[in-house]
Parts: structure tokens; sequence; C-alpha cells
């Protein structure tokens, strides 16, 4: 391959830590891959593991879930709740054969910049040494 | 297992005012096999029975049964559901308890003690000249097959179903009524199929994987036996928003039971119904084991154990794992 392969990777960030930790990225002009589009969730507690599979469906090569850090959640509880769940569909997925580097989860506060830097650093990394993954891409429907 | 304790027992329920019905098993229409059998008053005992084929897992008639409107000035009907259960089933009605899919004051549990039951396909396989044979016992530690000319003793290791090898509950958790003696719980095998795909690499799981989800016609039955799966709106029969597409592809049969398998994790009480009735012969119980180990080994909670036990996706610990979070 003459260029390198550039992933995509969808990422599920809770509104009221990482979303704004981005943006104080983004405003602090500090930069990182462009390779993530970022779908705001009003919590990382609202993140259905489905959306992660059907992500990983409609082409995504890898997904990043971010939210607060524990005991910082603007609901109380909602990333413990977030934790369990996408530990358990992350040993799913990798049962099932899924690169385990193609799911990320991370913990990124509103002031946090740098760090997002670093774990959008990460993902990234990871995915490009997962590859290209179209094994599990939806089929198009033809008539 | 003395069957005319159990018809005794069940026709002192059956007869209670507060009892709509019992849910057992009885003779099926041919030869040793076993169906579901509702016993709505004390004459239809006689037919009942508890045979090493009493596989199914009776639980899944209690959300199963059709919830049709109460006429106006009409009184709903409060009677009580009985039914028969073994270990692993007792698990699913303490599972559907802790989840209020059904009240305590709405069934009447009767134990039976499982000394393990008979897989029918490896029977089938091993002794394929048997089918007409009208009886199946226990016979110790081994299975009796009755009739036919002589009687054959079938070891147990030959036909023992899967989830009866690595079972750790044979006896009920939680019962109004036991009928029978407790069976001493056996040490269950470890070679639960987890450890063996967990061993391979991940291309070669997904290869696995891929072979094995293929098959899927995706007719559902998974989802129509198991004792858990019972959302009154499914997510995959709903067409807006649509999760999983209907196309019988790969890829969506992997979404499929990606989501099936999660939507039971840590709820699933590895009664195994969804492999045995699956038609494709997808390992389904491999990926809830997968799941159930989790939860067990990493949160030290076992689903159906305890009916006032929290749900485990609807709790959390502030200390549980997070080694995997950057």
């Amino acid at each position: 391959m003459s260029e390198q392969f550039k992933p995509n990777i969808v990422a599920f960030l809770c509104n009221w830590c990482t979303y704004a930790g981005a943006d104080l990225a983004g405003t602090s002009r500090i930069q990182y891959p462009a390779n993530v589009k970022i779908i705001r969730v009003m919590c990382s507690g609202r993140v259905n593991p489905l959306y992660v599979v059907n992500a990983l469906q409609q082409g995504a090569d890898g997904v990043l879930i971010s939210g607060c850090h524990p005991g910082d959640c603007h609901y109380m509880e909602g990333n413990f709740y977030a934790r369990r769940r996408l530990k358990l569909l992350k040993e799913l997925l990798e049962f099932t054969g899924v690169d385990p580097r193609r799911f990320n989860m991370s913990w990124v506060s509103a002031s946090e910049g740098h760090k997002w830097k670093e774990v959008v650093e990460k993902a990234v990394e990871d995915a490009i040494a997962a590859g290209p993954f179209d094994q599990f891409r939806r089929r198009q429907i033809g008539w | 297992m003395d069957l005319n304790q159990l018809r005794k027992v069940a026709a002192e329920v059956v007869s209670r005012d507060d009892v709509k019905y019992l849910i057992g098993w009885r003779r099926g229409t041919f030869g040793y096999r076993v169906a579901p059998y509702f016993v709505e008053d004390a004459a239809g005992v006689d037919e009942l029975i508890f045979s090493p084929l009493c596989i199914s897992n009776l639980a899944t008639y209690l959300t199963l049964v059709e919830k049709l409107p109460v006429p106006r000035g009409q009184e709903p009907d409060k009677r009580k559901v009985a039914l028969l259960v073994k270990g692993c089933d007792s698990r699913a009605v303490a599972q559907l308890l802790v989840e209020k899919g059904v009240k305590r004051e709405e069934i009447v549990v009767v134990g039976l003690p499982c000394p393990g039951m008979i897989d029918r396909d490896l029977l089938a396989e091993k002794y394929p000249e048997t089918d007409k044979a009208a009886e199946l016992r226990w016979n110790g530690e081994d299975f009796l097959l009755v009739g036919e000319g002589e009687d054959i003793v079938i070891p147990r290791a030959e036909v023992l179903a899967e989830k009866c090898r690595l079972c750790r509950h044979p006896n009920p958790v939680l019962s109004d009524i036991t009928v029978g003696e407790p069976v001493k719980p056996w040490a269950a095998a470890d070679d639960s199929g987890v450890a063996e795909i967990e061993a391979k690499g991940a291309a070669e799981r997904w290869d696995y994987w891929e072979e094995q989800f293929s098959k899927c016609v995706r007719c559902y039955s998974c989802k129509s036996a198991c004792p858990l799966c019972y959302c009154e709106d499914c997510i995959l029969d709903r067409l807006d928003p649509i999760w999983v597409n209907r196309a019988v592809n790969f890829s969506e049969n992997t979404a499929f039971h990606l989501a099936r398998a999660f939507h039971l994790a840590g709820r699933c009480v590895e009664c195994g119904e969804c492999e045995r009735v699956c038609p494709a012969g997808i390992p389904l119980g491999k990926l809830n084991r997968k799941l159930a180990q989790t939860v067990r080994e990493e949160y030290g909670f076992e689903p159906g154990l305890d009916p006032e036990a929290e749900p485990f996706q609807a709790s959390y610990k502030p200390d549980d794992p997070e080694e995997f979070i950057l």
C-alpha cells in the first residue's frame, strides 16, 4: 500500500466531561489525529453496546468510548454502569475474534485536553495496528 | 425418583383453589420422547413423569403465556401457576424473580433434585435403534433404557447433556415443595469449551465464529426457548429504530448473536435451552458461558442463586475492574 491506512474511529463522548475535554483540546490548539468521528451522547452510560456493534458493522475500524472519571458523573452513577457493561462487551467482542485493539474506553475529564490527545493517538495507533476491518461490514442489499 | 410421590404432590397442588394449572412433563407421542404437559386437574396427574429426558426448561412458559386483556367488568384470573423445576430451571425462576418478570405470589415452585439429563441427540447417535423404547430411567449413576426386549444400561458419561456435565447446582435453589432427596452435586467438568476458543488467536476465533454464525437461519428459536428472553418489546422485533437488520447474512447474524449473548450477560443461568433448540447447531452455550465466566470471576456474581439479589447490569460497585480503561 503506497498510502498509509487511515482508520475510521467512532468516538462516543459524554457531554459533560470528554466532549468538553475534546473542546478544550481544540481551543488550546492541541494537534491530534483527525481520524476520530465524534458522536456526543449525554453520558457514557447512554452508550448502548449495540451502538458499538453497529458502528463496526457500518465500517468503523475502531470505537472509542469516553466519559467522566468514576465519581464525577453528572448523573452520579452513569459511568459506573457503562464500565460494567462495556467490560462485558469488550470480553464478548474479543471472544468472537474482534481484535481487542479496536475497542477502547477512557475517562477524560473536561480539563484534560492533553489526555484526550493521548487517548486519540493511542486509539489511532491501535486501529492502524489492527488494520482495516472489512469482515464485519454490513452488506449493501442490492437488487 | 419416585413418580408416585411426584404425582401425589402434583395432585395436591393442582387441587388447590388458588392454582390454575401445573406445568410438568409427560410422555411424548413417539418412543421415549418427552413433551411439556399442562395439568389442569387432579385427574391428569397420572400422566406426569420425570425422566432423564425431561431436559426442557419449563420456566419459559411462565413468561411465554399470552396475557389477554381482561374484558370490562371481569376480574383478572389471579390464580397461581405451579411448575416443576430442576436445579437449572429453578435458577431461571430465581432470575425472573430478581427482574420482577414474575412475582413470587404468582407461582408455586415444585423442586425436583436432578441427577443429570440425557442429550437426546447423543442418545440417538449412540443407540440409534432404541428410538421406539418406551422409557428411560436413572439407574444409580447411569441410565437404564426399558422396553423393546432387554433393558440396556447406558453409561452416564456417554449421553450426559453438556449443561449437566458442567452443572454446579443440581438441586433447586428455591422451591415451595421439594419432591425426593437432594442429590449430591457432582464435580463439574471444566471443559466448558470457553478456554479452548480463548486459546486460539483472534483471526482463528473470528473464522470459527464466522463458520458458526453463517449457519444461522434466524429462526429465533434461541430467543423463544430462553426463559430469560421475555421482553414484550424486543429490539429484534422493532422496525424503528432497526437495531439488527433482518437480512440473513454473516454481518447481521453476528450482530444478532452478539446482541442476544449480551442481553443475557449476567443473567444467563446456563440452562442450555438455546443451544438445545438451535436447528443449525450453533454452540450458543459457549458465548453464554464465556460471559457467565467473566461475571463470575471478575465480579464474583452468579445469577439466579438469590431471588433478592440486584440485577447484575443494573447495579455497580465503585471498585469494579477497570484495567481496560485508558
